[in-house]
């Protein structure tokens, strides 16, 4: 409809134009026949024309304006059935949010009824806590009370245990006092047993003397008896003693008087000995003197003897003290010796038997001493152990009267505790509380409440927003928004996305330089110390790379030397060869030897020197005076050309021959000197004449011409 | 490196934290001059009748005896230890160059950590001889344990010691300031970390490719 509607006013256009073109023509065709009716028809048809044109403009507007309300109503529907769909979900949702909010609400009766449970448990707990408080405040005054009782009680201790320190000392003073005491009584009481026992063994010892006296008298009328039978045994002794040695010198005598009596017989048999009989006489004489002398004088030295014996008898009297004169005196003085020796030994046995029963009765005394002591320190444990025992229930004494005491206060305390006038203000405490908990409660309750009524407010206010919608452009705004939000949110994301994967491979980046050693100069920096081993190698390094090259330059100049050294020898240069200069230490030895070549050298240039020179001068005297000059042509030929020559090969000439003499050779200058030749080679055979001759000869020519 | 004798008794605590943070850093220090040591040894930078075998911590340790490098190594574990103190380092780099042609062969790096948080007694106060022992055998276990996969040093190669300390650092006397001294296209090996109960010590080895092969 609208395509027709559009050619419609397409065509009425074109037909307007045209038939606006088409009076054009014939206006112009017509200018001259025009009038004023046709003006007016012309106006007329003008205005008619605006008044369709207007129509057309109107018709056009009108369709314009359909299409517009079309669109229009489509849009509308479009939208109304997007809000309707709106709506829907919104209602859905509004279901949904209904339904929570039940849902909230049954929980939240629930929380309500749990937070009572709660509550009613707090307060149980809260009375429960109250009570063990006042449990505990009731124990901690009882404990208090007890402690005072424990520190009054420890200082009774205190006291009990000072006062009983005091008795027990003073019972130790006086336990030492009786152990001292006692000790004295044991003492005295040895003593005693002592004095007895000496006193009986003094009258023990006394009836032994009685007894060992009557025995001693009996003793010494034996001894007496036994003494004589010594005496007279003790001089038979002495009779058998010098019978004895007289008998022991019997066979002495006989063996001499066989000696004799065969002397005798020797010298009554020897006639000889006649003469010497009276010698032998006088000598038998003299012997007999002498026997009788010696006789004498054994019986002096017996006497002597006796005498001495006598003496020292006599002397031992003196000696010993005692009233000796006679053997008798002796042996009643060895009889008292004796008898003091019989009584001392006595004594001392009485005395050992003394000690032994002292031991005894020491040792008896310290088995008694250790069985005392024993039994004081059983005593004195049972003692302790009693003294313990009564600690002990006297402890348990106090530990029940304090309890008995203790119990008595915690009822008492229960009681009073009992008094109303303590208990009201932990109830009102609780009661307070519970207040408390009740209005939080219902504050909380209130909230939820209020947040839910928020919900249901903001509902109905999409549910209006939706319902009151009535502009497409704001849908429009908000959903191009919204696409523009994503978009953007999308490249974000991607962008992010990117980011991240660069950090990643950056990080890697750094940490690979982080290995490898790199570091942000920023933060960080490297040091290292100056002298370090790397810095000292590379120094050496470079040191010895210099050596080595001035080493290097040095010997390649030696070895240039070396080389070019063999020419330098031969010139007579006095420049100062380099490697002469040089001090090489091996070459030394090379060196001299080149000095030396270079002296023999310079010695050999001037003798060469020398020699020409006087060879020159010699040449030219010998010239100048003899008046030829001798050269050497070959060997052994001799070319003398004279001073006064009238040509210049003018010369003769000499060979010398084996034989050591000269001969003159053919030349032309010599044959014209035949005759000279004839006369002074031939005939006078005298070369030096023949010379002179020549010289002469030529000298007049010269002069002459 | 043992001329500043540490001491082979275990550490018993004496109770201030500042001794606890000395002797932790001490034993750091420590670990890493008997690394160093070990690392010379090994790589032959030095000859190896230089090293005598010395006991600390009932383990005998090879250590240099060549005076100068002894002195050496003492200036800079001296100024490392206060660094640490002052936790102002971050890495220890040991880096070997040839004489010849003035190339970075081998570069061992350090990662050392300066946690100044650690300072409570979290870390018990008697370090053991065994914890100690453990730390040290590490250490060179590591370096042992490379020394079958790095290239021959067939050319006279010297060392130095680089540090990485914080820029703001005042640099004392006898340092100078160096470049990282990197290698050119290196091989990285990231040595197995340990673990000791107070740091973690990242190190690692990196050497330049042989042309060979």
């Amino acid at each position: 409809m609208d395509l027709e509607d559009d050619t419609t006013i397409l065509t009425t256009l074109k037909s307007f134009n045209s038939f606006i073109s088409r009076p054009e023509h014939p206006q112009r065709l017509s200018e001259h026949s025009a009038g004023s009716g046709i003006l007016q028809s012309q106006y007329k048809r003008s205005m008619e024309l605006l008044e369709a044109a207007e129509r057309v403009h109107s018709k056009n507007r009108y369709l314009q304006l359909d299409q517009e309300k079309k669109q229009m109503e489509l849009s509308h529907k479009r939208a109304r059935f997007e809000l309707e769909r709106a709506a829907s979900d919104s209602a859905r949702d509004l279901e949904h949010e209904v339904d929570r909010n039940q849902e909230l609400l049954g929980q939240i009766k629930k929380l309500e009824e749990r937070a009572e449970e709660v509550n009613k448990k707090l307060t149980e707990q809260k009375e429960a806590n109250d009570a063990l408080q006042k449990n505990l405040e009731g124990l901690n005054k009882t404990l208090e009370e007890r402690d005072d009782k424990l520190g009054t009680a420890n200082q009774t201790i205190r006291s009990l245990k000072d006062e009983i320190r005091e008795l027990r000392q003073k019972i130790q003073n006086q336990d030492s006092k009786m152990s001292a005491q006692t000790l004295e009584n044991q003492e005295l009481q040895e003593k005693i047993d002592l004095q007895q026992r000496k006193y009986q063994e003094v009258s023990q010892l006394c009836q032994s003397l009685q007894a060992a006296q009557s025995s001693c008298s009996d003793h010494i009328i034996k001894i007496k008896e036994l003494e004589r039978r010594l005496v007279f045994q003790e001089q038979d002794f002495a009779i058998v003693k010098t019978v004895k040695s007289e008998v022991a010198r019997v066979p002495d005598l006989e063996k001499e008087l066989k000696r004799l009596r065969d002397d005798n017989a020797y010298l009554r048999l020897n006639t000889f000995l006649k003469e010497n009989c009276s010698l032998l006489k006088e000598e038998v004489e003299g012997l007999r003197k002498k026997l009788e002398r010696m006789e004498k004088t054994k019986e002096e030295l017996i006497n002597m003897e006796l005498e001495k014996e006598l003496h020292a008898w006599e002397n031992l009297g003196q000696s010993t003290g005692l009233n000796i004169r006679k053997p008798e005196d002796l042996s009643r003085e060895v009889i008292q010796i004796q008898q003091r020796e019989i009584a001392l030994k006595e004594q001392n046995y009485t005395l050992n038997s003394r000690v032994r029963s002292v031991e005894r009765s020491q040792s008896e005394l310290r088995a008694e001493l250790t069985q005392q002591h024993s039994k004081t320190l059983e005593e004195q444990k049972k003692r302790e152990a009693q003294d313990a025992l009564v600690r002990r229930l006297q402890k348990r004494v106090l530990l029940l009267t304090k309890e008995r005491d203790g119990m008595r206060a915690i009822l008492e305390s229960y009681d009073s505790e009992l008094a109303p006038t303590e208990y009201s203000p932990q109830l009102s405490k609780r009661l307070r509380e519970a207040e408390d908990i009740l209005l939080k409660t219902q504050s909380h309750n209130a909230e939820m409440e209020a947040q839910l009524t928020k919900a249901q407010e903001e509902t109905g206010t999409l549910k209006l927003q939706l319902q009151t919608v009535s502009e497409p452009a704001l849908l429009n705004s908000v959903c191009a928004c919204i696409f523009f939000l994503r978009q953007k949110i999308e490249d974000l994301e991607r962008e992010r996305q990117r980011l991240e994967e660069q950090n990643n491979i950056l990080e890697m980046r750094l940490e690979r330089h982080n290995l490898q050693g790199d570091y942000d100069p920023v933060k960080t920096r490297v040091l290292h110390l100056k002298m370090n081993p790397t810095a000292i190698a590379k120094q050496e390094r470079q040191q010895e790379v210099e050596a080595l090259r001035q080493e290097v330059t040095r010997l390649r100049d030696l070895v240039r030397s070396l080389q070019s050294g063999g020419a330098v020898g031969h010139s007579q240069d006095d420049t100062h060869n380099p490697s002469f200069s040089l001090s090489l230490a091996p070459s030394k030895e090379v060196l001299d030897l080149r000095k030396q070549m270079e002296s023999s050298e310079l010695r050999n240039q001037r003798l060469k020197e020398v020699f020409q020179r006087k060879i020159q001068e010699f040449r030219t005297v010998c010239y100048v005076l003899t008046g030829y000059q001798i050269d050497i042509t070959t060997e052994n030929q001799y070319r003398l050309t004279s001073v006064y020559a009238e040509h210049m090969d003018d010369s003769l000439l000499f060979k010398k021959g084996s034989n050591g003499s000269m001969q003159l050779m053919e030349t032309e200058f010599s044959k014209t000197l035949g005759e000279m030749v004839a006369l002074h080679l031939h005939h006078q055979k005298s070369i030096p004449a023949f010379l002179s001759a020549v010289t002469l000869d030529l000298f007049s020519r010269q002069t002459t011409v | 490196v043992c001329a500043w004798h540490p001491c082979p008794s275990t550490e018993t605590a004496l109770g201030s934290s500042d001794n606890l943070e000395h002797r932790r850093k001490d034993r750091q220090v420590r670990l890493a001059a008997f690394g160093i040591n070990s690392i010379l040894y090994q790589r032959g930078i030095y000859p190896p009748e230089t090293f005598t075998r010395v006991t600390h911590y009932d383990l005998s340790l090879l250590l240099t005896t060549d005076p100068k490098l002894k002195s050496y190594l003492t200036n800079v574990v001296s100024q490392l230890k206060e660094w640490l103190f002052e936790c102002t380092v971050q890495k220890l780099v040991l880096v070997i160059t040839c004489l010849e042609t003035n190339e970075v062969l081998e570069r061992w790096q350090f990662d050392i950590e300066c946690d100044k948080s650690a300072k409570e007694s979290s870390a018990p106060r008697e370090k053991s001889i065994k914890t100690i022992q453990h730390e040290i055998r590490s250490v060179i276990r590591q370096i042992t344990a490379t020394v079958t996969f790095l290239p021959l040093l067939e050319t006279p190669c010297a060392f130095d010691l680089l540090v990485y300390t914080d820029k703001d650092l005042v640099v004392p006397d006898k340092w100078e300031e160096s470049g990282p001294q990197t290698i050119d296209q290196p091989e990285e090996v990231r040595l197995h970390s340990f673990t000791t109960s107070i740091h973690k010590v990242n190190s690692m080895v990196a050497y330049k490719k042989t042309e060979s092969a």
